[in-house]
């Protein structure tokens, strides 16, 4: 009879251990006076501008003794799975990093995330209008753009294409071909691509590419039903990939490598080119040996494109959106640790990591030669970014399109075909 | 009487905690998952009833046709990969040799080791430019031998099921090596004095007598095969254009990056059948009754 009634009694222990686990997170709060904030983020890789969002949240936990903000790093690859899964869920964090336009839209019709407009006046006339923009869905601003991410710019090893006959970087098209033989020809891979992650040709390459061929206005156009991906302007823009790939643009393990593992093969001088976003400034300059041997260009422009060849794909980027879940208790929080967050000081900082920032602040003359000119190619106008525009559905198709064309297994035409199947079918 | 009434209320409270556990992670999950692939649902929004539509347009999807077709290479390569190699492997090592332990040892390492760690080294090893096999092609100046192993589409399947096979054949290893040491010393000592001959005695006796190990062993293999996710998904993640793509990175992929929630459901109802029907149909070809 003992022996039973120990049973019962470890039993119960065990279910009481269970409830316990599970309730555990939401008497976080409760404990003290102390408002617990988790924030998530794809702060993992040790780079410039993560330790500069890093070292703003510990000032930030410095200054107030009565908010803890907590972050959890996740890679980015996984982040916004991750992040999906938790809102399907009903388990988002309290805050949590999210990106612009397309990607958005689906927390926000879900109703998982928190409108900011009693906060946007803080910005005003600090950060622009049309950037601010990106993060609002039918007028609710829901983030506050950290970064401009620019997807397209070609990052070139200077010596290796002046070898090649170049003493400026090629502005057309039909020279940069000219380039990529030369190149060949000397046994230089010319392009460092890893597209395993399926987005760079698509996010990199198309985005800007694509803009060039068709104008901006094609890709909301066709989205609206006002249009077609079956465009002779757009199949040309994909048939851009299939002739760099023919040519033996890339390097041939493109499909097996990761974006950071291509980006690793130039900086260590294995390549003469490596086409990537603004994002790839900081590990660049950071780790590459000699900064000066370093060139960043524009896309060139394409012969026959309607689009302005002085655009560049973009998008703001570094948002945070807040859960709608909160109390007011943490709403009040957040929105401190909101505009203590994006404030002058992370800017400036950010700019010294050689981020691109969206808003307006003084660039000191140490800043190096490359950010600068990346920096100015903003000006340009920003063309829309396919992955931030389209359904993920969408991006899904032409992703792994872009894939079978480097492949030789879909021509453009078909890619273009399926692309308009897919939207139709939504 | 008043005992066995005690017994089974002590049996019942014990099992109690396990069942509960049980039910909640694993049963209930499943009958979710059949109620959601009714459903359009992204994830956030309201959840619509479409009926069978799921199930209609995944049949009508050629890129699960080809996922399954790719898991079942994994079947295939798993049940006659790994059973027939390890089983070899454990009958060589089940005899009084020196150093017996370290080749355990040895065949178990990549068991305990993380499947991340095996994708990564295993897609170095394959890199087309500087990886190890091609590297040894060339030097062996057989470079016409050499292939782009992960990024050609014609061979990132073979070159993944290589791995799979390469990663469990030590799990089943120690089972035979279990199974075999329990095999009656006297019933073989017999066969020696008969003059059975090792080949006779192996075919004729051991064999025989481990083949419920054997047949576990190959329905183990099959559940695991069907599951196949992560060292695919770190690998190749389905890719290139699809050709590694299994019915669990599909269903992956479908959900989490398509925001097709109850899609994917639908997906994951018809592995669970799919796994099923396999499993079964296999054990009564193996003439054994385990369901």
């Amino acid at each position: 009879m003992r022996k039973l009634s120990f049973i019962i009694i470890i039993s119960f222990g065990l279910m009481l251990g269970l409830v316990a686990c599970s309730s555990g997170e939401s008497q976080e709060t409760s404990g003290n006076d102390v408002i617990e904030l988790t924030l998530w983020n794809d702060w993992t890789e040790d780079r410039p501008e993560n330790r500069a969002y890093k070292s703003m949240v510990e000032k930030f936990n410095e200054q107030h003794d009565d908010i803890e903000v907590v972050i959890e790093a996740i890679p980015h690859d996984q982040y916004e799975t991750k992040l999906r899964t938790q809102a399907a869920g009903q388990q988002l964090p309290d805050m949590f990093r999210v990106w612009p336009g397309a990607r958005i839209q689906p927390l926000v019709e879900g109703d998982a995330v928190l409108p900011l407009n009693d906060i946007t006046d803080n910005w005003k006339g600090y950060i622009p209008e049309a950037i601010m923009e990106d993060y609002a869905v039918d007028g609710n601003q829901y983030a506050i753009p950290g970064n401009v991410s620019e997807t397209s710019l070609i990052f070139y090893n200077k010596e290796m294409v002046a070898q090649a006959g170049f003493d400026t970087f090629p502005a057309t098209y039909e020279e940069l071909k000219t380039l990529i033989q030369s190149l060949n020809d000397q046994d230089i891979t010319p392009i460092a691509l890893g597209n395993k992650g399926i987005w760079p040709l698509q996010s990199i390459y198309i985005s800007t590419i694509a803009d060039r061929f068709t104008g901006s206005d094609f890709l909301p156009d066709v989205l609206n039903g006002e249009g077609s991906f079956e465009n002779e302007q757009f199949i040309k823009s994909l048939a851009v990939i299939q002739e760099l790939t023919e040519m033996n643009a890339f390097n041939s393990d493109m499909n097996t490598l990761d974006e950071a593992q291509a980006r690793n093969n130039f900086i260590s001088g294995n390549t003469a080119m490596h086409f990537a976003g603004s994002w790839a400034i900081g590990p660049i300059l950071d780790s590459v040996e000699n900064i000066d041997n370093i060139g960043v260009a524009p896309f060139p422009s394409f012969a026959g494109g309607e689009g302005d060849p002085q655009k560049i794909a973009g998008v703001a980027g570094g948002g945070i959106a807040l859960n709608s879940k909160l109390t007011e208790e943490e709403q009040q929080a957040a929105f401190e640790f909101l505009k203590f967050f994006y404030s002058d000081e992370m800017y400036q900082q950010l700019i010294d990591a050689n981020i691109i920032v969206p808003a307006d602040v003084e660039i000191g003359e140490d800043i190096p030669q490359v950010f600068q000119e990346a920096n100015k190619l903003a000006q340009g106008g920003l063309a829309p970014v396919y992955d931030a525009t389209l359904t993920p559905e969408l991006t899904d198709v032409i992703n792994n399109g872009l894939q079978s064309i480097t492949l030789g297994e879909m021509t453009p035409e078909e890619l273009a075909a399926q692309m308009q199947q897919e939207l139709e079918s939504e | 009487m008043h005992a066995a009434r005690n017994r089974t209320i002590a049996i019942t409270v014990g099992i109690l905690p396990a069942l509960i556990i049980y039910l909640i992670f694993a049963i209930l999950p499943i009958l979710q998952s059949f109620y959601y692939s009714f459903m359009e649902w992204d994830g956030f929004s309201d959840m619509r009833y479409v009926g069978l539509a799921n199930f209609i347009e995944l049949f009508q999807d050629p890129l699960f046709w080809n996922s399954m077709k790719n898991n079942i290479y994994v079947v295939l390569a798993s049940v006659l990969g790994q059973v027939p190699i390890a089983l070899f492997i454990a009958l060589l090592l089940n005899r009084k040799i020196k150093g017996l332990k370290i080749f355990r040892t040895i065949g178990f390492l990549p068991v305990v080791l993380s499947t991340v760690v095996i994708s990564i080294t295993w897609s170095l090893i394959y890199n087309s430019e500087n990886g190890l096999i091609n590297e040894l092609l060339r030097t062996a100046g057989l470079d016409f031998l050499a292939q782009n192993w992960l990024g050609d589409s014609n061979w990132s399947m073979i070159a993944v099921l290589v791995t799979v096979i390469w990663q469990f054949v030590g799990l089943y290893l120690i089972i035979f090596l279990a199974a075999l040491q329990n095999v009656p010393e006297e019933v073989l000592e017999a066969a020696k004095m008969d003059g059975a001959s090792e080949w006779k005695t192996t075919w004729s006796i051991t064999i025989p007598m481990i083949w419920d190990t054997i047949i576990v062993a190959v329905i183990l293999c099959i559940s695991g095969s069907l599951k196949t996710f992560d060292l695919i998904y770190v690998m190749t993640n389905g890719g290139p254009a699809h050709s590694t793509d299994v019915m669990a990175l599909y269903m992956f992929n479908e959900t989490f990056s398509k925001l097709q929630y109850g899609y994917g459901s639908a997906v994951s109802v018809i592995i669970f059948f799919f796994s099923l029907i396999l499993i079964y149909t296999v054990t009564k070809l193996l003439g054994r009754k385990m369901l």
